[in-house]
């Protein structure tokens, strides 16, 4: 391996970032974000450099024996191949222009160091999660990701609804998490291992060696993913986390964080049988099909485009569980770019509406704000798979994907989320963008500078260009044994070897479209709920998931709560421990009366002690 | 006997420096004589570094006086021990010089040289003439010290008790010589380990020992010889007070190590149970007392008895490992103690009481002597990284060896008592921590002027606090090397 050093640099230069501004830049915003920004570009070049040294079809570790507890030798070590190289680009190239994106949208927040700071380590993190070549290192970043996030999602902390939900999303993270660590010690207590290498060859030799524990382990660990991706019945914390400020909707619930679970999963995919891959597909699905339902009525535009993320999520994961890493990965990658975009492009609209999120006080958009209006159209049709923009051949190679693996089923449900989200996208395209200004903020609204809308303009050439540039190459090369290295040609004419779900994804995107464009061309008010009754109030409240996790979870956790409560309270701390204090303290004060001050009596004590003394050891 | 001489130069020297800093007396006039105390230092300093660099007399090897007299590693490390006692303690008292009799100053510094030159005697001491001699040299010096503050009738009832006491303790002790003398024939520790074997049985060579313990056990505080130390703690002079908690009990215990492991090994051996429950009782007794105390020089006091309880674990184990923890226990126990002492001198000397609410605001009048007693109060109740957890774990491992080795289920015993012992000492200390930062009564604010000798003597102490916490190696290979002094008698 060329320049075995650097992938080490890019991994800890975020955190040493992170920690020069929380030690010493705090107070000076420019430097802090200066040094943030540095470290995550650097990052990237860096990756660049490594990549070209050593070729995108290469696999390498390199470690340092960390600790070393009786059977458990753990690494802290990094695996380096085409899937973590190609994860690197993403967190250091997309995550690089969000860094470079908030500089501008944060640029009034008096805590915009802190803001950095908290990037950083988030970066770190992210950084570590896929470069990790053991679960051990995974999960210690694992961790560190929802400590970021939680930071994060909580930065305005003196809103509560903003501490609300770092606390939910770190929450329902660590139950996940949860999981994720039993999975984590099943497969080391099976397999004496945490190595992923050494994992997947004792696997490759006996592929029975999890036996009867196989599918438990497996949906184990798949509950980390369930966490950190959002998925079903995890998924409440991630339309919340849009209380964080929008960059970080961008970096972490869009592009990156929200990927880990899809990434461990295709990283660890060896250890799963038929039949938790089954599960998973089907959670995926479901996921996917819920979220694009609750996205058609929600009117905050970032919480629209949170559930069009949590259902693209679904689509990654319903993806793994076919058994299909490289799709899966394919549009984790070509998703990173579309909805980063979609998310800052949205928070470009938030600043020039002067942070007013609902789109039924925008509209007329399209003028006034026009390389936002340009990017996020690229954006949208990219989501909507249109050819020939990067989320057509990423959505098509998923449909593909289980029309071949005979899930008709799925294949069916996947189609019809397709025309679902080219409903809802295309709903708040035209109701921010087309119609009347609906408020006089709308009437108002202006473009954002260049900082801001330069990331915009980057990342619009890959979501449109995404499904030709070689993505697939590389994720086939890690995942498929026999593969082909297409051209670029034969990439974008790839989707015409297995026409069938091409055209039912046109047809999807045909019915979507027009839908949207009939009902909410020049609409002022939606016009859905009187068309749907009740099951646009399901949709629009979620489907009451959180009521219900509030009237049965958390009324059973609060009474469990109380009860632990009283316990500590009242026979812990009352009765024993202050029955052990009180003694304490009456031998102390009892002892005491001994001193008395008075020396024929401390006279009378020594003689007496003597006199014990000599009886204790000769007195028998 | 001229070549005996050799080995006492220090001693000499220490006895010199006393009489020229008393006689400095009649040459300075009354409101500098403060400064006499800082050339004893200089001199003092001096002699440190001449045991460092092997030029003293001290690190003169060797048997003097008829074997009464020896220098060996054990003496050597704790002569270097009661000097640096001794250097800071002198800075101790010369921020309290305007508390005592106008310009008697002097006379106070030439005493603490005394009470030193007794201690360096006391740790060469091979026979039990040297010992006793040693020990009155110290005792009757401290007499003087304790009672120093004529003008205070707490000063002069300390000073009494400790003379009534001492006295007591002292006749046993010379009783339990003269039986040591009538049974074995020989007062020479050397001489006595090759003859005690035959005396195991003999009551009388027994008692007499016991005796000898009976004074030894009245200078360490340790139970039932600990009832005067709260009160004498608290009547005498503050550094009167300090060098009580840290020379004499020092004293007490390298003559106790001397005669349990050098002079009577073989009896040593029979007596874990007795060394057991000494430990133990007096660990409970200082710790439990302390609890409801509010005074803080008798808070001191009966930290102080517990310190001893936790020390005598050393001498229970009754291995080499436990030697040596108690040494290195000690090294940590001069510098935090002294801290703590250092900060009630300053902080107290214009206060009626001494009270802990006097320390009240501590941490906005001198935020470096609420560091000061904060760090000594903490490394006092043994948390890490400081000198008192490490001198503790030590302790507590080498009585954890000991009961590997002997399966006597005593020592597991002794040790859950140690262990709440510390627990229950956390309650008392924290208070002083309370009080520092988080008193209320703090009625008067203004901020307390540090000369600069005591900031030094402050930053030392945390210094050496911290430095013996996190780089134990040098005091304890320092300690190790001076253990090997010790016979070792398996049974």
């Amino acid at each position: 391996m060329k320049y075995e050093n650097l992938p080490w640099l890019i991994l800890f230069l975020p955190l040493i970032s992170a920690a020069v501004i929380t030690l010493f830049t705090l107070r000076s915003k420019t430097v802090s974000s200066l040094i943030s920004i540095g470290a995550v570009v650097a990052g990237f070049v860096m990756t660049v450099i490594f990549v070209n040294a050593n070729g995108m079809q290469f696999s390498g570790e390199t470690s340092l024996q960390w600790l070393e507890i009786g059977d458990l030798k753990a690494d802290f070590g990094l695996k380096l191949d085409a899937l973590s190289m190609m994860m690197l680009f993403v967190v250091t190239g997309v995550g690089g222009l969000i860094h470079i994106y908030s500089y501008g949208y944060m640029h009034e927040d008096r805590s915009m160091a802190r803001f950095f700071a908290c990037l950083s380590l988030f970066t770190f993190s992210m950084l570590g999660i896929v470069l990790a070549n053991n679960f051990l290192m995974m999960f210690i970043s694992w961790e560190l990701v929802g400590v970021s996030s939680y930071l994060l999602i909580g930065f305005w902390f003196e809103k509560p609804s903003a501490g609300d939900a770092a606390k939910k999303a770190f929450i329902v993270n660590r139950l996940g998490d949860f999981g994720f660590l039993f999975g984590i010690l099943m497969v080391w207590g099976l397999l004496g291992s945490l190595n992923f290498s050494a994992l997947q060859n004792s696997i490759t030799a006996n592929p029975a060696a999890l036996g009867a524990m196989a599918t438990t382990a497996g949906l184990l660990i798949f509950c980390g993913a369930m966490g950190k991706s959002a998925q079903f019945p995890l998924h409440v914390w991630l339309p919340d986390a849009m209380e964080g400020p929008t960059p970080v909707s961008a970096l972490i619930h869009a592009a990156t964080m929200v990927a880990a679970g899809v990434y461990m999963l295709c990283r660890s995919l060896f250890l799963f049988n038929a039949d938790s891959l089954h599960v998973i597909s089907y959670i995926g699905g479901f996921t996917a099909l819920i979220a694009a339902l609750m996205a058609v009525q929600q009117n905050d535009i970032k919480r629209i485009i949170a559930y069009s993320t949590l259902s693209q999520l679904g689509y990654m994961v319903m993806t793994v569980g076919l058994n299909g890493p490289t799709p899966a990965m394919f549009h984790l990658t070509t998703h990173a770019f579309f909805k980063a975009l979609l998310f800052l492009a949205a928070g470009s609209v938030i600043i020039g509406m002067h942070h007013e999120q609902d789109i039924w006080q925008m509209g007329n958009l399209r003028k006034k704000m026009p390389i936002t209006f340009l990017t996020f159209t690229i954006g949208t049709l990219a989501l909507c798979g249109v050819p020939p923009f990067s989320g057509f051949y990423s959505k098509d190679a998923i449909l593909a994907q289980a029309w071949e693996q005979k899930s008709y089923l799925l294949f069916g449900v996947a189609v019809f989320i397709a025309a679902l989200t080219t409903f809802y996208t295309f709903r708040l395209f035209f109701v921010v963008f087309f119609g009347k200004e609906k408020s006089d903020h709308a009437k108002h609204a202006h473009e954002s500078s260049l900082v801001m809308t330069l990331p915009l303009v980057i990342l619009a050439v890959f979501s449109f260009a995404g499904g030709f540039i070689g993505i697939t190459n590389n994720y086939g090369s890690q995942f498929v044994h026999e593969h082909e290295t297409f051209s670029a040609w034969q990439q974008f004419a790839e989707p015409f070897h297995n026409p069938f779900p091409m055209v039912c994804g046109l047809v999807a995107f045909a019915i979507g479209f027009f839908a949207a464009l009939s009902l909410y061309k020049n609409a002022t008010s939606d016009p859905l709920p009187k068309k749907l009754g009740g099951l646009a109030t399901l949709m629009k409240n979620k489907f009451y998931f959180d009521e219900i996790y509030e009237a049965t979870f958390i009324r059973a956790h609060d009474f469990l709560a109380a009860v632990a409560d009283w316990i500590d309270r009242w026979i812990l701390e009352g009765a024993i421990i202050g029955a052990i204090r009180g003694g304490t303290d009456l031998s102390g004060r009892a002892l005491r009366l001994a001193q008395t001050g008075n020396l024929q009596t401390y006279a009378f004590l020594f003689v007496l002690g003597v006199a014990l003394l000599l009886y204790f050891v000769l007195g028998k | 006997m001229n070549a005996s001489l050799n080995f006492i130069g220090l001693e000499i020297s220490v006895i010199g420096l006393g009489l020229v800093l008393m006689l400095a007396d009649f040459f300075v006039p009354a409101e500098r004589r403060r400064f006499i105390g800082y050339a004893g230092i200089a001199a003092l300093g001096v002699l440190l570094i001449m045991s460092f660099s092997g030029n003293g007399t001290c690190s003169n090897f060797g048997f003097g006086f008829n074997n009464a007299f020896v220098n060996d590693g054990l003496s050597l490390f704790f002569k270097r021990f009661f000097i640096v006692a001794a250097i800071l303690v002198l800075f101790i008292a010369a921020e309290f010089s305007d508390k005592l009799a106008a310009g008697s100053i002097a006379e106070y510094y030439s005493l603490i040289i005394f009470a030193l030159a007794g201690m360096l005697f006391a740790a060469s001491s091979n026979d039990f003439v040297m010992l006793f001699v040693a020990i009155e040299l110290i005792t009757v010096t401290f007499y003087v010290l304790v009672s120093f503050q004529r003008s205070k009738v707490a000063s002069l009832e300390a000073g009494v008790k400790y003379l009534i006491l001492g006295a007591l303790s002292s006749s046993f002790m010379v009783f339990g010589i003269a039986l040591i003398w009538g049974t074995t024939g020989t007062l020479n520790f050397t001489e006595l380990a090759a003859v005690a074997p035959q005396f195991e049985t003999s009551r009388i060579f027994l008692l007499g020992v016991l005796l000898v313990l009976v004074g030894l056990g009245f200078k360490i505080a340790a139970f039932p010889f600990q009832i005067w130390a709260p009160d004498v703690y608290q009547g005498a002079p503050t550094p009167t007070t300090a060098f009580l908690a840290i020379g004499s009990k020092a004293a007490g215990f390298v003559l106790l190590l001397r005669v349990l492991f050098t002079a009577v090994p073989s009896v040593t051996l029979h007596w874990e149970k007795l060394l057991i429950v000494i430990s133990a009782i007096t660990i409970l007794y200082g710790n439990l007392c302390a609890l409801p105390q509010r005074n803080l020089k008798r808070l001191f006091g009966y930290s102080s008895i517990s310190h001893a309880g936790y020390l005598l674990l050393g001498v229970a184990a009754l291995n080499a490992n436990g030697q040596a923890a108690i040494l290195y226990y000690l090294a940590g126990y001069l510098f935090t103690v002294l801290a703590g002492f250092l900060v009630i001198a300053l902080v107290l000397r214009h206060l009626e009481t001494d009270d802990v609410s006097g320390l009240a605001g501590l941490s906005q009048r001198s935020p470096l002597l609420a560091a000061t007693m904060t760090i000594s109060m903490v490394s006092l109740a043994g948390i890490p990284p400081l000198a008192g957890f490490f001198g503790k774990f030590l302790l507590l491992k080498s009585v954890i060896e000991a009961a590997q080795k002997s399966h006597h289920y005593g020592y597991i015993y002794l040790v859950f008592i140690a262990l709440a012992g510390v627990v229950i000492s956390l309650y008392y200390y924290f208070n002083v921590v309370r009080a520092i930062y988080w008193s209320k009564e703090a009625r008067d604010l203004s901020p307390i002027a540090l000369s600069a000798p005591a900031k030094l003597t402050a930053w030392v102490c945390i210094a050496g606090i911290f430095w013996l916490g996190l780089f134990p190696n040098t005091v304890l290979n320092l300690a190790n090397q001076a253990a090997t002094v010790f016979v070792a008698v398996t049974k």
